[in-house]
């Protein structure tokens, strides 16, 4: 394992800025979670968290635009929070802004879509938004358990 | 994602969903529930093996739930597992397009 890895145990990856570099995530997300022992539901909330932001950047940020790049990588684990990191260079945007659609009455009031930003607010313990001189920077925050802080889980024998 | 379609009495089309339905899960399937939302009026969508839901697979299943109740039918989702459901209540859709648990309810509720 290298030293700039040592401590979150996965190398950081870099996507492109088109939608099908998301299948990525996935397999990526899976390695973390053997890694840090993470519970299926946490996984599953990252897994989440991870398509919405990522989807978000490509759609809104870089407005389809297919010649960027954005960079996805988890932090070591701290106070017993395992922090995933998405940087891009896209022109400022916090969707921590983006106001929650009223909660609809019928079927026909039920939007499309708008809901990334909800769900990634709901399913991630905490998200933390930093505006950075070249582009944007988004934390997302999971609790985990006690059993896996600091080291990556012990592969059994 | 792969869907397949089975007929059940009363003129109900069970359609069951199987793999994650993200953004590639969603284009994959996103044309042919476009056909059974314009062509069906008591669909049944088995979400019993769908692993993954995210916001663009919620249009998938939004978008035909709309358009079947515009044609004066009806869309219920039967037994997601207990992670895919958490997205869709999150979500408020579990107000508007009915989750059961028990296949006999799910096809009352088409009835």
């Amino acid at each position: 394992m290298s030293d700039r890895n040592e401590n979150s145990g996965c190398e950081p990856l870099t996507l492109r800025s088109v939608l099908s570099e998301i299948a990525r995530l996935p397999p990526w997300i899976e390695r973390l979670a053997a890694l840090h022992a993470i519970p299926e539901r946490t996984r599953f909330a990252m897994d989440l968290c991870l398509e919405e932001a990522v989807s978000n950047v490509i759609r809104h940020g870089y407005s389809g635009d297919p010649d960027h790049a954005l960079t996805v990588r988890c932090e070591p684990v701290q106070n017993g929070f395992l922090t995933l990191v998405v940087e891009d260079d896209a022109p400022p945007f916090n969707p921590l802004l983006v106001q929650q659609q009223p909660e609809p009455a019928s079927l026909g009031e039920l939007a499309v879509g708008g809901q990334g930003i909800h769900l990634l607010k709901q399913f991630a313990d905490a998200v933390e938004y930093e505006r950075k001189p070249d582009g944007n920077r988004l934390r997302i925050r999971f609790a985990c358990s006690a059993a896996s802080q600091g080291l990556p889980a012990t592969p059994h024998s | 994602m792969q869907l397949s379609m089975e007929e059940l009495d009363g003129g109900i089309t069970k359609v069951i969903l199987d793999g994650r339905l993200d953004i590639a899960g969603a284009q994959a399937i996103d044309l042919k529930m476009n056909v059974i939302a314009g062509s069906k009026k008591a669909v049944l969508v088995d979400m019993q093996k769908v692993t993954f839901l995210g916001s663009m697979g919620l249009r998938t299943l939004v978008a035909p739930a709309q358009a079947i109740k515009g044609r004066g039918g009806k869309m219920v989702l039967f037994a997601p597992s207990d992670m895919v459901e958490n997205v869709l209540r999150s979500s408020n859709m579990h107000t508007l397009i009915p989750i059961h648990h028990d296949l006999p309810s799910a096809v009352a509720a088409l009835q």
